[in-house]
């Protein structure tokens, strides 16, 4: 249980390092894609919804203590997104989930969540249409983080996942 | 009662571990103010600022070829416009002293390099290479050539966060620089606006906006952005001014640190002022 925590935590912080500094460059629509965010939901995957709802969590909390922004705020984003990508942790199907394009549009599902959630939690007014907050705000950081999740699936290794 | 709960952990243990934790972030969002929260904030980011400062001069050594062009170009331009300014430098001087007013444009410009950026729709913040050993205290103005990118918020020794102008809790007090009409700015999590401007002022697309000096925050002039468009024209008796900003928070790399923080003074008085009223 301890290794199962200690390699994504291992992980994060380079991909963090990444996430703040090369990731912003490539910023389209003024969205980034989530590296935190596709980490958590594989993890979620491999190993369940309750380890993914306390990843969620400590990643969450992690980011707002270290990035400065509004501390709780990535926290409640980051377990919701790590309960719903957990939701699809089944012993049978794991490995059709990692390996195939479904891991992206569960990315998809959670990205969304996550930047909504987010989103709705440290903004003040929201005066827009809701149908467009879900556009700009969850539907195009969502998307550009599935489509990267794409390498996750590319490199994963043929065998021994779990 | 204890078979109770353990029926109900064994049934719905992911649900409960969901909520304690969604619990635990909510309270966590209501302790942001306290002090010992934003102390081991401002360790946390300053030992993680120490990484992202290698990374960041990796990749601006590769980018200042390019920028060294830019910025050729722009000293030449600035110098013929700091001659200009010299000129009323001078002249401003003598008036100044005509009428005995104060000078206060006393204050001094810390480089720093921004070596993290956490971009997002609400919350935008840099984190840059200098601290409170350079003396930068929070709440001293963030600019670079192009014109004022936000305030410090917090400092470590060696690091520095600031909040961005694509902040929802900064909010600044701006001025139209053609009709010296006042306004209070702030980032919408869409746009950037100077909300409830009276119908009747004087404010057109296409005006420069500079902070005033009425804001207690930055109470020296420093370009924020341009009027791109006027919103609830039609309906009650305030206008809503959107603002591009002229930073790039995107590409921008390097910045200034303006040595120059509100007056404790001028603040107690209007607190003072204030409530004897």
């Amino acid at each position: 249980m301890r290794s199962q925590f200690f390699i994504p935590l291992l992980l994060f912080f380079p991909l963090l390092v990444v996430q703040t500094t090369i990731i912003p460059l490539f910023a389209f629509l003024n969205a980034i894609p989530d590296l935190i965010l596709i980490l958590l939901v594989f993890y979620s995957i491999l190993n369940g919804q309750i380890y993914g709802t306390i990843l969620g969590f400590v990643f969450g909390f992690l980011f707002d203590l270290i990035t400065g922004s509004l501390l709780g705020s990535a926290m409640l984003s980051k377990t919701m997104a790590g309960f719903i990508a957990g939701y699809f942790s089944n012993e049978n199907k794991r490995d059709i989930y990692l390996r195939s394009y479904t891991f992206s549009l569960i990315v998809l599902l959670s990205a969304v969540i996550d930047s909504m959630v987010y989103s709705f939690f440290s903004t003040a007014d929201i005066q827009k249409n809701l149908l467009l907050i879900f556009f700009e705000q969850g539907m195009v950081p969502g998307l550009y983080t599935a489509v990267l999740s794409i390498i996750v699936i590319i490199f994963i290794p043929k065998r021994g996942i779990s | 009662m204890f078979r109770f709960f353990t029926r109900i952990w064994t049934q719905f243990k992911e649900y409960v571990v969901l909520v304690i934790l969604l619990v635990a972030s909510l309270i966590a969002l209501s302790l942001n103010q306290k002090q010992e929260i934003k102390k081991v904030r401002s360790v946390a980011f300053g030992s993680f600022a120490t990484i992202t400062a290698i990374i960041s001069d990796v990749i601006n050594t590769a980018k200042v070829h390019s920028e060294n062009e830019r910025l050729r170009k722009a000293n030449a331009e600035l110098m013929l416009q700091v001659n200009r300014l010299r000129e009323y430098g001078v002249l401003n001087e003598q008036l100044k002293g005509m009428l005995a007013m104060k000078d206060t444009f006393n204050f001094s410009l810390i480089p720093a390099a921004i070596v993290s950026k956490s971009l997002n729709k609400s919350q935008s913040s840099i984190t840059i290479n200098i601290g409170s050993r350079d003396s930068v205290k929070a709440g001293m103005p963030v600019i670079n050539d192009q014109g004022l990118i936000g305030i410090i918020q917090s400092t470590s020794e060696d690091y520095a966060i600031a909040r961005t102008l694509k902040n929802i809790d900064f909010k600044l007090t701006v001025k139209d620089e053609r009709s010296r009409v006042d306004g209070i700015m702030k980032w919408t999590g869409e746009d950037l606006v100077i909300v409830d401007v009276p119908k009747t002022y004087d404010i057109e697309p296409g005006d420069r906006i500079i902070t005033s000096e009425l804001s207690s925050i930055i109470p020296i002039p420093i370009p924020v952005g341009v009027v791109i468009g006027l919103n609830k024209v039609e309906t009650g008796i305030f206008n809503e001014v959107t603002i591009k900003p002229y930073v790039d928070f995107i590409k921008v790399e390097n910045v200034f640190v303006m040595g120059v923080i509100q007056s404790k003074q001028r603040n107690d008085l209007e607190l003072n002022f204030y409530r004897q009223k």
